[in-house]
This record gives structure tokens, C-alpha cells and sequence, in this order.
């Protein structure tokens, strides 16, 4: 095989694109780009359009190779200590290579947008990309250094699969954690451009750079951003992998493939969840520190002209949860004995549903004159008790815990337990959840009492505490409880109600579209800002727009992006076809158990 | 016939997007406007006037309505009838001086129940000029009270123009010369008063029109006089519009030297515009 060939399809994009930052960080390249115009426009789209749809896009796929290996490698270690000799681990490892596939074919577009975006960024906006390349220049080469080699770690990691297993596969697990740490460095370094934007720091009254490299990148803003990011990368690239999952089902020939493919759909959905629980506590820190580095940021963001996006944004989170808990319920359909808890799910909907319209309540909007006359005033006499925070906060906590309920009863649906402690067990349980949901609305109404900072320093991440402390005692004592638990039945993979798989697919639209929406928020504080406050917006695009015209672009942008991951999925499948299926099928193996320790059906039998 | 699942799963996404898209295209459409800079001084203004101009500083690029309301409490106190209380907050301090103070310096005086987290408005992301303050100081004032307020009461804004791309602009050109074009081919004179020069009151008072506008506004009021609007109390279209046909290149930079060495305490100097204020982070 020639040394072209060997090459990896992505590698050259990526270099190129490296290569890219590091030319345009110089400063001989940000002299010239001193003495070039301010602006220039881009043909019919205009430089803003441009720019923002390239940037989601890029944004997007970078959000799937960054948080698809990141549960990769949890899986692969899971499957490493249950073993390579045993099926349950084999089956894991077989599935951690299917999330990397998917993630390494879209590694080369993921590079080629981000070179296309600061080819964009140089030619249409040369003033402020010299501005921030004066000032980044170093953190521009580091992350072209840190680009090279998680592109090395992560062909290593994918093509060393084989090579790296038996006695080996610690190093191939630790392989995958290094490039996981490679990928996780580049998003804080590009993270200190963006946040430096909304939260600068280091600049004096004349606008003037006189702070230190590190004061600007690590502003109010920077850290709450990675988190935030990080989180949300994991829950994207899971929606995205369980819609994947979802599409192969629904075109599965055999049973055996839509039972493989229902479990992928399982673990896909199961780790988007977990992330997207705490996700809410990362944005609300997010949303603390953009309040602390400026209060009239703050207020433009939750109270001024982009108040409504809120509800949008509200209507999107609720149907993410929503979706999550229908498909565990749906899948709980799939496994005998969860029966017994169909019941509980009428109760575990209403509080959801009762969450979502508390979250969705506005508090301070902008409205028209007639919408003040026939409310009898600018908030409504009894909706606006559950617009502010306090109510807010108690309702997305009531909802987080419920979800988690859901995820329990799942996860002991065909299981029973053995120990003679079970009974005790079970009570500090529900206590456990007691106790945690009287903190949450114990804390909540007293927070209509006290003044905003006791609510926002104290009351609120006591609320946190109390939801993640139920979470942690539920798990300490589950996972002993039901260790050796006695089998009701086998999961029955792939027997699954097909709108299941439309479940996912709606979760991975959803919170891909919230993506933009988010990136449209993030960007649009700035309103007509550069570098907030430093670096003002003179060019003709100026204007922020109106949640129409941004809700336009976002579902353009997520078509866009949705087309062009299913032809990169497209062209992954041509490869397959067209190598020898023995690796292919040596290396998948029959359905096997995950969180209910049930097996699964095996192919063409019953279960 | 079967849909094949491509389709069936297209068109489900399509409708997902579609409702979010619908939805986010049928509740109140807001855009968020770069502000207009709003020029007062050296102008005939009326306080019926004055106060205009300050309503729309409030509703516009003040922000004010974000925390304020009038006639209903918000994040900030009411202001209805802040123009006759503001005379008792402070002892022995005017009504006008108290909200000049609350504009430029809100922490020193925080109305007991609020929280201290007014900004400064002369300040980026705001960022009023005096003209603007002085505008808006005479609108709550109007609020119960009586309209005094002076543009002297109102300080010198350093900086009070932000954004100008993180650095002064710098011109090659030379004041004496470009004060020679302002009182000669430009014939500016005629009209414009300018420091101890000239003494026309047919347009505005430009002796501190560098501290009160930023560097885009002075070049392209220049160049293309109705771009930039007509400041109030003034007649409009008087201002030439040929001064691009008729200066050349050396001169409009001369000129433009001389003008931006026009600041309220400032003599003529370095031709360098007012430079971009920023925010402590």
C-alpha cells in the first residue's frame, strides 16, 4: 500500500487547517491586516451571514468529534474491565469503535469549516482579526500544536485498534484518554477567543491591551463556557449517536441488527441524558458570571430585547426532557416486569409537564401596549409568581430529579433484589428523594422571601447540592442493592415501538437547533459589539436581528449540517461495503446487557 | 408502497424545525439597533426639545427601560416623579445636580430597597456623550419637576465616545493647515463657531466636537452631511454637501487634524480623535 493511501482521509484537511492558524496568527499577518479596511463584504450572503452559518456549522461538527469520544472511551474502559474474553466486554469494545467511526469520519470536515471560517474571518472582518491575533497570537499557535497531535492521537486510537488489544488494551484506553485531553484543550484554547469577546479582559479605559496573555484568556467568562461546552458536546454527540442508532433500526433487515442497533440507540440516549441533567446548573453559573462581569449584559440578555428567546429556548429544553423520560418509558415496554411500574408514569408526566410551563413563564417581557391593557399591567397578576428565578430554579430541579426517577425505575424494571437489606434499602431511598425534593421547594419558596443575592449564592446551589446529594445516595445504594438481583426477564433489544426511534431523532433535532439558537444568544449579547464594550460593530450588519430571522438561519444551518452528516455517513457505509466483511463481523458481537443487567434477545429466538 | 426511511425520517425533521422555526417567527419581532449619536451642543435648543431628545436617549440607547420604569416599580426605583424628588435625596444638592451624579457616578448615592447595580452610562456598552446626558437628565426632570438643567451642569466626558476600534486614530495631517481650510476655502466659519475662532450661530458650536462625537461621525459629516442627520435645533440640508468635490485629499485631512483637536479644555495638539473608553471587566 502506498504511503497516499495509508494516509488517513482527514489528516491532510486538518494540517492544512492548522497550518492556517498558525500563518494567520503571525504578526507580519496581523500588520497587514492593520492597514486593510475595517470591513468587507461577502457576495449576496453579507459578511455576518457568512460567517454566522459557517461558524454554526463548524461549531457543530466540532461539538461531535469533541463529545462523541469522550463517552467512547468511557465505554471502551467499561468493556476493558468486564473483559475482552467476555461477550458483555466485547460488545462494549464493539460499540466504543462504532462511536469512533462515526466521530473520525467527521473529523475532516470539522477542519476544513474551521480553516473556511478563519479564511472568512481574515478577509471580512481584517481590523478586529488583527485586533485579537495582537493579542491571542500565542494561544493560536498552541492550538495548531495541540490540533496536530490529537489528530495523531486520535489515528492512533482508531487504527490501533487491533493492534493495541489482548494485554495491550490499557494502553489503547489510555490512548483514547489522551486524545480525549487533546480534544477537551483545544476547545478552552478556542473557548478564550470567543468568551474574550463577551467578557474582555486586560483592556484599560482607552480600550488599549495592557493586561497579561492569561487575564485575557481567562475572563469572567472563559471557565463557566468551558463547562458549559463541554457538557453540552457530550449530550450532542449522545443525541447525535442515538440518531444514528435510530436511522439504522428503522432500516434494520434482520432482528438482529435492530437489536444491536436499539441497545446503541439506548446507550446513545442514556449518556445525552446524564449529561443533559446537569447541564442546567452549568448554564445557570454561566449566567451568574456574565451578570458578575456586567450587570447591563446580564439584563439584556434575561430582561431586555432577547427575553423572548428565553422561551424558546424553554420550549426546547422542556421537549428535551420530555423526550428523554417517553423514550425510557417506551423502552421500559420492551422489558418484563416493568409492568409494575407503569402506574407511576401518569405522576412522573405531570411533573415534567407542571415543570415545563414554569419554566416556560416569562417574567419581563417586552409587549405591546394592548398585551399591558388586557393584562391589567406589564406582568401578569398571577403567572408572574412562577416567571422569576426562585421558581424557575425549583421547577428545572423537580424536573431533573423525576428524570432521574425515570432512568431508576428503568434500570430496575426486570430486576428484583436480593439482599435482606433491600426493604431498608429502598426506604433511605425514597427518603433520599424526600428529602431532596422538600430542599428544592422548601428553598424555592424562600426565595421569594429573602433578597436576590442570598437567592442566587445561596438558596440556588443549596438546590443543587441537595439534587446531585439524592443522586449520588440513590446510586450508592442501587448499585449494591441490585448487585446479584434476581432476573424477571430478559431486555427484549429491538422489540422496541418504532416512534421510539422518531424519540430520538426528535432529541437530536431539538438540541441541535438549540445549539444555534444558544450560539445566536451567546453572540447576540453583545448586541453591536465586536469585543464587548472595547470593540465596536461599525459595519453594515451591525444590527442584531429580530428571533425570526435568527430562527430562519439556525434551521437552514441544522438542515445544512444534518444533509452533510448524512453524507459523511453515506460515504463511511460506501467504505465498509467495499472492504471484507470478516473484520467487520468478527468484530460484532450478539447483543448483550447494559444498565438493566438483563440479556438481550438473542438473534432469532425469543429472549 | 413504503416511504423509505430516509424520507419518513426527513420529513419528521423537517417538521421538527419547522414548529420551532414557526414558533420563534410568531411571537414579537425584536431587533437590537446600533445607537445614533445624538448632538446638542452649540445648538438652539428648547426644553420642550431637550426633553424629546432625552425620551428617546431613555427608551433607545440609554437602556434606561430595561430596569427603569415610569408610573411602575422594576429591577431600578420608579422613576414618575423622580424630577421633584430628586431635589431632597441629597442635602443641599439640586435636583439637577443629583441626577447628573446618579448618571455618571450611580454608586455614591444607591436609593435605599435597590441594589447597586446601575451602571455608568457614559461608560461602554452605553456609552452617552454630554450631549446625551444633558438630554436625559432634562427628561427626568420633566418627570414632576422643573426642566433647569444646563450643559455645564453636565462634565466634560473623557472618552465618552466608545468603540473606535481599541486604538486613537492617528491622521498625518497638520491643525494649522486644516484650521486655515476651516476658515478659508471650506469656509466653515460662516457658520460654525470653533474655540476662539469664529462666532456664527447659523450652525452648531463646534468647539468641542471632538469630545463629543467619534471620529466616524465628524469625517462623514463632512463628506455627506445628511448620512449623519441634522442636530436638533437646526435647520436641515444647509450643510454643503460638495466639500469631497471641492477638497482635496491634503486639505480634508488638514481640516479633519484641526477638528479633532476641538475638545472642551483641550488645545490644538496631536491630531488625534477621541479615544474608545472600555469597561472594567
Amino acid at each position: 500500500m502506498s504511503l497516499v493511501r495509508r494516509c488517513p482521509r482527514w489528516l491532510p484537511p486538518s494540517l492544512l487547517a492548522a497550518a492556517a492558524v498558525v500563518l494567520a496568527a503571525s504578526p507580519g499577518a496581523a500588520q497587514e491586516a492593520a492597514r486593510e479596511p475595517a470591513y468587507r463584504a461577502f457576495p449576496y450572503l453579507g459578511s455576518r451571514l457568512a460567517i454566522w452559518a459557517v461558524a454554526q456549522i463548524h461549531l457543530n461538527f466540532a461539538a461531535f468529534i469533541l463529545g462523541v469520544p469522550i463517552f467512547a472511551v468511557i465505554i471502551e474502559f467499561m468493556g476493558w474491565r468486564i473483559g475482552q474474553d467476555r461477550e458483555e466486554g466485547r460488545r462494549y469494545d464493539w460499540l466504543s469503535h462504532e462511536f469512533v467511526k462515526l466521530t473520525f469520519a467527521a473529523f475532516s470536515t470539522t477542519a476544513l469549516l474551521g480553516g473556511f471560517l478563519l479564511f472568512l474571518l481574515i478577509t471580512l472582518y481584517p481590523r478586529f482579526w488583527a485586533f485579537m491575533s495582537s493579542i491571542f497570537a500565542p494561544t493560536m499557535w498552541l492550538y495548531a500544536g495541540l490540533f496536530f497531535l490529537e489528530t495523531f492521537a486520535v489515528y492512533l486510537w482508531y487504527y490501533g485498534w487491533d493492534w493495541l488489544s489482548g494485554p495491550r488494551k490499557g494502553l489503547h484506553v489510555a490512548l483514547g484518554v489522551l486524545a480525549n485531553l487533546l480534544g477537551t484543550s483545544i476547545l478552552l484554547v478556542s473557548n478564550s477567543w470567543v468568551t474574550f469577546m463577551m467578557s474582555p479582559a486586560g483592556v484599560d479605559e482607552n480600550g488599549k491591551f495592557t493586561g497579561t496573555l492569561w487575564q485575557a484568556v481567562h475572563n469572567f467568562t472563559w471557565m463557566p463556557v468551558n463547562i458549559h461546552r463541554l457538557i453540552a458536546n457530550i449530550v450532542f454527540g449522545g443525541t447525535i449517536a442515538g440518531a444514528y442508532a435510530a436511522f439504522r433500526f428503522l432500516g434494520a433487515r434482520s432482528d438482529e441488527e435492530r437489536a444491536r442497533y436499539d441497545w446503541m440507540g439506548y446507550v446513545g440516549n442514556f449518556v445525552a441524558v446524564s449529561a443533559l441533567m446537569v447541564l442546567p446548573f452549568a448554564g445557570y453559573w454561566l449566567g451568574f458570571e456574565i451578570y458578575g462581569f456586567n450587570q447591563t449584559m446580564g439584563i439584556t440578555m434575561m430582561g431586555g430585547f432577547m427575553s423572548w428567546l428565553w422561551i424558546v429556548q424553554a420550549i426546547l429544553i422542556g421537549v428535551l426532557f420530555l423526550g428523554s423520560n417517553y423514550y425510557l418509558w417506551l423502552g421500559m415496554e420492551r422489558i418484563p416486569g416493568a409492568e409494575r411500574f407503569r402506574p407511576w408514569i401518569k405522576f412522573l408526566l405531570l411533573v415534567i409537564a407542571l415543570g415545563f410551563m414554569v419554566w416556560a413563564t416569562p417574567r419581563s417581557l417586552i409587549v405591546s401596549l394592548g398585551e399591558v391593557r388586557a393584562m391589567g399591567g406589564t406582568d401578569h397578576r398571577f403567572l408572574r409568581f412562577f416567571g422569576v428565578m426562585s421558581a424557575k430554579n425549583t421547577a428545572v430541579n423537580l424536573m431533573i430529579l423525576t428524570t432521574f426517577l425515570s432512568y431508576l425505575l428503568y434500570r430496575r424494571a426486570n430486576r428484583e433484589p436480593t439482599v435482606s437489606w433491600a426493604r431498608t434499602g429502598m426506604a433511605l431511598q425514597w427518603l433520599a428523594f424526600a428529602l431532596a425534593a422538600a430542599a428544592v421547594v422548601g428553598l424555592g419558596v424562600g426565595g421569594y422571601f429573602v433578597e436576590a443575592i442570598v437567592r442566587i449564592r445561596r438558596f440556588s446551589p443549596l438546590q443543587v447540592l441537595a439534587v446531585l446529594g439524592c443522586i449520588v445516595t440513590v446510586m450508592a445504594i442501587d448499585i449494591p442493592m441490585f448487585r446479584n438481583a434476581r432476573s424477571t426477564g430478559a431486555i427484549r433489544w429491538g422489540s422496541i415501538a418504532p416512534r421510539s426511534q422518531y424519540v430520538l431523532i426528535l432529541l437530536a433535532v431539538t438540541f441541535t437547533w438549540l445549539m444555534g439558537l444558544m450560539g445566536f444568544a451567546r453572540s447576540g449579547i453583545r448586541q453591536h459589539w465586536h469585543i464587548y464594550g472595547v470593540m465596536q460593530d461599525r459595519s453594515p450588519d451591525a444590527v442584531t436581528p429580530a428571533l425570526g430571522y435568527a430562527a430562519n438561519v439556525i434551521t437552514t444551518v441544522t438542515i445544512v449540517f444534518f444533509l452533510m452528516v448524512m453524507f459523511i455517513f453515506w460515504l463511511g457505509g460506501l467504505g465498509e461495503r467495499g472492504h471484507a466483511p470478516a473484520g467487520a463481523a468478527a468484530r460484532e458481537p450478539e447483543p448483550l446487557p447494559i444498565a438493566g443487567g438483563s440479556q438481550p434477545r438473542r438473534p432469532g429466538g425469543a429472549a | 408502497m413504503a416511504v423509505p426511511v430516509p424520507v419518513r425520517v426527513g420529513v419528521f425533521a423537517l417538521a421538527v424545525m419547522g414548529g420551532y422555526t414557526w414558533y420563534a417567527n410568531s411571537i414579537p419581532q425584536i431587533e437590537s439597533k446600533p445607537p445614533e449619536e445624538l448632538s446638542l451642543e452649540g445648538g438652539n435648543v428648547t426644553p420642550q426639545q431637550l426633553v424629546a431628545a432625552g425620551e428617546q436617549v431613555f427608551r433607545g440607547k440609554g437602556q434606561c427601560t430595561t430596569c427603569h420604569g415610569i408610573g411602575r416599580a422594576g429591577r431600578g426605583p420608579d422613576l414618575a416623579g423622580v424630577g421633584a424628588r430628586a431635589a431632597s435625596r441629597k442635602p443641599g444638592m439640586k435636583a439637577a445636580a443629583y441626577l447628573v451624579e446618579s448618571l455618571l457616578t450611580p454608586s455614591a448615592f444607591v436609593v435605599p430597597g435597590f441594589p447597586n447595580i446601575m451602571p455608568v452610562i457614559t461608560k461602554p456598552p452605553i456609552g452617552l456623550n454630554r450631549s446625551e446626558v444633558w438630554a436625559t437628565v432634562a427628561f427626568l426632570e420633566s418627570q414632576g419637576g422643573t426642566v433647569d438643567v444646563k450643559l455645564d451642569d453636565v462634565p466634560p466626558i473623557a472618552g465618552a465616545q466608545a468603540g473606535g476600534g481599541a486604538a486613537a486614530l492617528e491622521l498625518p495631517g497638520d491643525p494649522k493647515a486644516g484650521q486655515a481650510v476651516f476658515t478659508g476655502k471650506a469656509g466653515c466659519i460662516a457658520c460654525h463657531k470653533a474655540g476662539a475662532i469664529g462666532a456664527s450661530p447659523v450652525g452648531p458650536d463646534l468647539s468641542n466636537i471632538a469630545g463629543s462625537q467619534p471620529p466616524e461621525y465628524i469625517m462623514g459629516k463632512i463628506l455627506d452631511p445628511a448620512s449623519k442627520g441634522t442636530v436638533s435645533g437646526f435647520p436641515a440640508g444647509v450643510m454643503p454637501k460638495d466639500f469631497g468635490q471641492r477638497l482635496t485629499a491634503r486639505e480634508y485631512i488638514d481640516l479633519l487634524s484641526f477638528l479633532f483637536t476641538l475638545k472642551s479644555g483641550g488645545g490644538a495638539g496631536a491630531a488625534t480623535a477621541a479615544a474608545p473608553a472600555a469597561p472594567k471587566p
